[in-house]
C-alpha cells in the first residue's frame, strides 16, 4: 500500500502535554531543590570569583589581584609544592592500592574481610590525625624518629605519608570495583591458549582496570592537592595552596588574596573532576557488560605473598592509628609515659572543650538527615520528572558541581556570600545550620551519585504504570521508591554522618564560638601545642565514626534478612 | 464489530530530526483485540506510548470512546498497560501489587480484597497471592501484571510485547490465556509485537507497521493471503519473489520464460516482483497435464519440518530458486531427494504482483 500524500496535522504547531497535576507537585520541588543548590552553592561560588577581581576597599581593579599574586614568590612556589606532594602522593598511593586490590580480588588469601576492614579505617579520622601520630613516631622526640635518617619530618615527607594515610581507602575502593567486573571467561579463554600468568595479567587484567586506575589516579590527585588537614598539622615551612588561602584570610584577614588562591586552587580539581567523569563514563559501559564472576584459584605461595603484604598495609594504618591512641593517653610525653585520661580534659584547652564534640555530633546528624532528604529527592525527581529538561539538566550539573569544589573554596565562598551585609541570608552566618548547609553541598556530589545509581537500577515503567493505576506519584515514591532504595538511603546518610564528624576545611572558615566542632578542635588544640589532647579529640572522632559504621551494618544486616524475601529479584 | 473506541488521526511522532511516525490515522472497534505488528524500529512502541500518553506525539489527534485525549498526561486517560519487564513493585506481594490502583480509590477494604480475589481467580493466581513477585516465574509474573492492569477495569489494555521476555512454551500457553480473558472481559486491547505468529494467533485485526507507517491493515487471514505490499509479503510468513516485467495480457515475461497471472490490468513492460507462498507451489507427479506455468527443476535441499518438508528447487533458467512445501506423503509419492528432478507449476490465481513504486 503506497502512502498517501502526507497531510499536515491539525495544526501545524508542535503538541504539549497537558502537564498532570503530579507533574505540577515535582516541578515545584526541583525548582525548590535547584533553588537550594543556587543559593548553597552557584552564588558562593559567584562571590568568590568576583571577589577575586575586587580590592579591599570594594573597587573593580580587574585582574590585578591575580598579578600580585603571581608576583609573589612565596605563594606561586605554593602551586609547585602543591602539585608535587599531588603526583607523588598520586603515585605511592595508586600502587600500594593496586596491588592490595589485586590481593583482594585475584588470590584466596585468609581475613579478606578483616583487612578490608582496617583499610577502610581512614576514611573514619579527620585527614590532621595522621599527621599527628607522625610527629609522635618521627618528629624530634618520636619513638622511631631514627627511621627517617636524619630527615625532617615536618614537611613534604610528612605530608605525603598522611596523604597517602587519607586517600588509600579511596583508591581502593575505586581499584576493587575495577578489578571486580572481571570477566572469568576472559581468564578462561586465556589460559585455554595457554597464555602465561604474567602474559595474562598484561593482556587480560590491566587492560580491564585501566578505567578503574585512572579514575582512582585523578581522585587520590584531587584529595591530596586540595587537602587541608595534612599539610597544616606537619607541613611545616612547605606552604601548599590549601593553607596558604587560610593563612591568607585568618592570618592576614586578606581575603581578596585568598579568593585569588582558591581561583587557582579550583583549576587543578575541577580539571581532574572532568577528566574523571569521562572515565568514570567508560567504565560504567563495562560494568554493565554481563560477565560471569572471577572466582580466584588457590595458589598457596601467591595467596601468602599477597596476606604478607596486606598485613603491612594494616601494620602501617593500625600504627598510625595507634599511635594516636597511645599519644591522648600518655600522660606527658616522652617524660612520662604511664597512661590516663588527662588529655581528655578538653574544658581545659582552647578549641571549644567537650562542648565542640557534642557540636560535632550535632552537626552531623542534621546533615545526615536533611541531607539525605534533600540528596535523594533532588536524585529522584532529576531521575523520574517529567518534562522541564532545562531545569533537570541544571539541577544534574549543580549537584555535580561540589565534587570539583574543594572544601577551602566552598568555606572561603560562604564567607563572602553569607556574611555579605546586604544578604538577608546573613543571619545563617555563624548558626549551626550555616555548617549543615555548607556540608550537605561539600559532599553532595557523591550522595547524589548512589542515589542516581540505585533509582536508575529500579525498573524505569514503575512510574507508567503507577500513572496509568492513577497513584500520585508520592505514593509510589513512599511505598516502592523509597523502600526498594532504603540500602542506598542508608548509605548516603552514613557517608555524610561521618564526613561531616571528619571534615575540617569548609567548615573551619565557618563555626562560631557557640557552634565549635570537634574536627577543628582537633587542629585548633593542635595548633596551641596541646597535641595530645588534639590526638584525644581526633580518637572521639574516630570512635563515633566507627561506631556509626558498626550500627550502620547492623542495620542493614536487619533490613537485608526482612526484606531478602523480594530483594533477590532487585539484586538480579 | 461495535462503534468505533479508538480514533487516531494524522499522527506524526518526530524524535529531533528522525520522524519515528508519519501521519498514522487508524480506528479500533470497541471490544476489539488489535495487534500493532512490524520489525524493531518500525515505531509500533512509540503508537502504542502516544496512545498511553507516556510519550506525547508531536502531531495529530486520539480520541478515546468519544473524548479528546490527544494532550492529556496518563494519569487522565483510560487505559491499564502490561510491560515486557512486567515492571511488578518487587516489595510487594501480589496481592497488594494487584490491589495497587484500587486502593486509593476510597474503595472499602472488603470490595477491595473481593476485586483482589475475582482478579487472581482469573488468571488463576489465588494460592500465590502473598508471595513476592521474585518468587514467581516469569510467565506467573506476567499474570499478576495482566490482573493488576485489568484491577480497575480500564476501558482500553495496553501490551507492551508482554510475550517477548518469556519462554517459548509458556508464551504459547499465555497466549491463549490473554486471548481467552480478552474475550471474555471484552475490554478493547492493543498489543505491541515484533512475533508474527503470536499476531495471527490473538489479533482480531493486525496492523503492519514499517519505518514509522502503516503498510497494512486487516484480519490475520487478509494480512496472511493478501499482503498488500511487498513488505508484508516478505514480513508475514515464508514467500517466494519473481522479478518480471508485464509481457501481454495476464502474462509476464522472467529470465525462466513466462508466466500467466490472474490480473491482466497492467500496463505492458512494467517491471512487477511476482510472489507465491512455498505451500501454493504444486509438485506433480508427471508433466504435461493441463496445469498453468508448468517448469521442471533440480532439487537443491529437502529439510524436515516434521509435519511437512520443505524442498529448495532450482527451475531450469530461474534466477533464484524456489522453496516449495509438500506433506510428507506427497514427498515420498514423488521420491523427491536432493539432486533429483522434480516438476511443479504455480497456479496463476496463487500469484500475488507488487509494482515498483513509479
Amino acid at each position: 500500500m503506497a502512502t498517501t500524500a502526507v497531510q499536515v496535522g491539525k495544526g501545524s504547531g508542535v503538541l504539549k502535554s497537558k502537564s498532570s497535576s503530579d507533574d505540577r507537585v515535582m516541578r515545584l520541588f526541583i525548582l525548590v531543590i535547584g533553588g537550594y543548590l543556587v543559593i548553597a552553592l552557584a552564588l558562593p561560588l559567584y562571590a568568590m570569583f568576583s571577589k577575586s577581581v575586587f580590592n579591599s576597599d570594594g573597587s573593580f581593579v580587574g585582574l590585578s589581584n591575580y598579578f600580585s599574586y603571581f608576583q609573589t614568590p612565596a605563594l606561586v612556589y605554593s602551586i609547585k609544592n602543591s602539585l608535587f606532594v599531588g603526583i607523588i602522593t598520586t603515585l605511592i598511593t595508586v600502587t600500594i592500592a593496586f596491588i592490595l586490590a589485586y590481593g583482594f580480588t585475584r588470590s584466596r588469601m585468609r581475613g579478606k574481610p578483616l583487612f578490608k576492614t582496617i583499610a577502610m579505617i581512614p576514611i573514619l579520622v579527620p585527614s590532621l590525625l595522621p599527621g599527628i601520630a607522625l610527629i609522635y613516631l618521627f618528629g624530634r622526640q618520636g619513638v622511631i624518629n631514627w627511621a627517617l635518617f636524619g630527615n625532617e619530618i615536618y614537611g613534604p615527607i610528612g605530608i605525603i605519608i598522611s596523604e597517602v594515610f587519607f586517600t588509600l581507602p579511596h583508591a581502593l575502593i575505586i581499584i576493587i570495583t575495577g578489578l571486580s567486573i572481571a570477566d572469568a571467561r576472559l581468564y578462561e579463554a586465556a589460559t585455554a591458549l595457554r597464555a602465561s600468568r604474567i602474559r595474562i595479567f598484561f593482556t587480560v587484567t590491566l587492560p580491564g582496570v585501566r578505567y578503574g586506575l585512572i579514575s582512582a589516579a585523578f581522585v587520590v590527585f584531587t584529595l591530596a592537592v586540595t587537602d587541608f588537614g595534612a599539610p597544616k598539622v606537619i607541613g611545616g615551612d612547605f606552604n601548599v595552596l590549601a593553607t596558604d588561602i587560610y593563612k591568607q584570610v585568618i592570618g592576614q584577614q586578606n581575603f581578596e588574596m585568598g579568593a585569588v588562591v582558591s581561583v587557582v586552587l579550583l583549576i587543578p580539581a575541577a580539571l581532574a573532576f572532568f577528566v574523571d567523569r569521562l572515565v568514570q563514563k567508560k567504565q560504567v559501559a563495562l560494568l554493565s557488560a554481563r560477565a560471569v564472576a572471577l572466582e580466584p584459584k588457590p595458589d598457596r605461595r601467591f595467596d601468602n605473598i599477597m596476606l604478607t603484604y596486606a598485613i603491612i598495609v594494616s601494620i602501617f594504618i593500625l600504627g598510625i592509628l595507634g599511635m594516636c591512641q597511645f599519644a591522648a593517653l600518655f600522660k606527658f610525653f616522652p617524660y612520662n609515659l604511664s597512661l590516663g585520661l588527662t588529655n581528655y580534659q578538653f574544658d581545659l584547652m582552647d578549641g571549644g572543650g567537650w562542648n565542640s564534640y557534642f557540636n560535632s555530633i550535632e552537626m552531623a546528624s542534621y546533615t545526615a538527615i536533611f541531607g539525605t532528604i534533600i540528596v535523594f529527592y533532588g536524585a529522584y525527581l532529576v531521575e523520574k520528572g517529567k518534562g522541564f529538561g532545562v531545569i533537570r539538566g541544571a539541577v544534574q550539573f549543580l549537584a555535580m558541581l561540589p565534587m570539583a569544589v574543594p572544601g577551602m573554596v566552598l568555606g572561603l565562598a560562604y564567607i563572602f556570600f553569607f556574611n555579605a551585609p546586604s544578604n538577608p541570608l546573613n543571619v545563617l552566618y555563624h548558626t549551626m545550620a550555616i555548617l549543615v548547609i555548607s556540608t550537605i553541598t561539600h559532599f553532595y556530589t557523591v550522595s547524589h551519585l548512589t542515589a542516581t545509581t540505585a533509582l536508575k537500577q529500579m525498573d524505569a515503567q514503575f512510574e507508567s504504570v503507577a500513572a496509568s493505576l492513577k497513584q500520585p506519584f508520592y505514593r509510589t515514591f513512599l511505598r516502592v521508591t523509597v523502600p526498594v532504595c532504603t540500602p542506598a538511603i542508608l548509605d548516603i546518610s552514613i557517608y555524610l554522618f561521618v564526613n561531616a564528624m571528619t571534615t575540617v576545611s569548609a567548615v573551619v572558615f565557618l563555626y562560631s564560638p557557640h557552634t565549635t566542632l570537634a574536627s577543628v578542635a582537633v587542629l585548633n588544640m593542635d595548633d596551641a601545642g596541646d597535641i595530645a589532647p588534639a590526638a584525644a579529640m581526633g580518637m572521639m572522632i574516630f570512635y563515633t565514626a566507627a561506631g556509626v559504621k558498626v550500627l550502620h551494618y547492623l542495620l542493614s544486616r536487619g533490613i537485608e534478612s526482612r526484606t531478602q524475601a523480594w530483594r533477590i529479584s532487585v539484586a538480579n | 464489530m461495535g462503534d468505533v473506541f479508538l480514533r487516531i488521526e494524522n499522527l506524526t511522532k518526530k524524535f529531533g530530526n528522525f520522524t519515528a511516525l508519519r501521519d498514522i490515522s487508524l480506528e479500533v472497534f470497541e471490544g476489539e483485540f488489535v495487534c500493532f505488528l512490524g520489525p524493531s524500529g518500525c515505531g509500533k512502541t512509540t503508537l502504542l506510548r502516544a496512545i498511553a500518553g507516556l510519550d506525547i506525539q508531536t502531531q495529530g489527534g486520539i480520541t478515546q470512546a468519544g473524548r479528546d485525549i490527544s494532550v492529556l498526561p496518563p494519569s487522565e486517560r483510560d487505559f491499564g498497560i502490561v510491560f515486557q519487564s512486567y515492571a511488578l513493585f518487587p516489595n510487594l506481594t501480589v496481592e497488594k501489587n494487584v490491589a495497587y490502583g484500587l486502593e486509593s480509590r476510597r474503595a472499602r477494604r472488603d470490595e477491595t480484597s473481593s476485586r483482589v480475589n475475582e482478579l487472581l481467580t482469573l488468571v488463576d493466581l489465588v494460592d500465590q497471592r502473598v508471595k513476592y513477585p521474585s518468587q514467581l516465574s516469569g510467565g506467573q509474573q506476567q499474570r499478576v501484571a495482566l490482573a493488576r492492569a485489568l484491577a480497575t477495569s480500564p476501558g482500553l489494555l495496553l501490551l507492551d510485547e508482554p510475550l517477548s521476555a518469556l519462554d517459548a512454551k509458556v508464551r504459547t500457553h499465555l497466549r491463549q490465556e490473554i486471548k481467552q480473558l480478552q474475550k471474555r472481559l471484552a475490554v478493547t486491547t492493543i498489543m505491541v509485537t515484533h512475533d508474527q505468529e503470536e499476531a495471527l494467533t490473538m489479533a482480531d485485526r493486525i496492523v503492519v507497521m514499517n519505518h514509522g507507517v502503516i503498510e497494512q491493515i486487516g484480519t490475520p487471514e487478509e494480512i496472511y493471503a493478501a499482503p498488500a505490499s511487498e513488505f508484508v509479503a516478505e514480513f508475514i510468513g515464508t514467500m517466494n519473489f519473481i522479478n518480471a516485467a508485464v509481457s501481454g495480457a495476464s502474462e509476464c515475461a522472467h529470465q525462466g520464460g513466462a508466466l500467466q497471472i490472474s490480473d491482466n490490468s497492467i500496463e505492458s513492460n512494467r517491471a512487477v516482483r511476482l510472489a507465491i507462498r512455498p505451500e501454493d507451489v504444486r509438485l506433480l507427479s508427471v508433466s504435461g497435464s493441463d496445469q498453468p506455468n508448468q517448469t521442471s527443476g533440480q532439487v537443491i535441499s529437502v529439510e524436515y519440518l516434521g509435519a511437512f518438508i520443505r524442498v529448495t528447487i532450482q527451475p531450469a533458467g530461474w534466477q533464484e530458486p524456489l522453496l516449495v512445501d509438500a506433506s510428507t506423503d506427497l514427498a515420498n509419492e514423488l521420491e523427491i531427494s536432493a539432486g533429483g528432478t522434480v516438476n511443479l507449476s504455480l497456479p496463476a490465481e496463487k500469484i500475488l504482483i507488487y509494482q515498483e513504486d513509479s
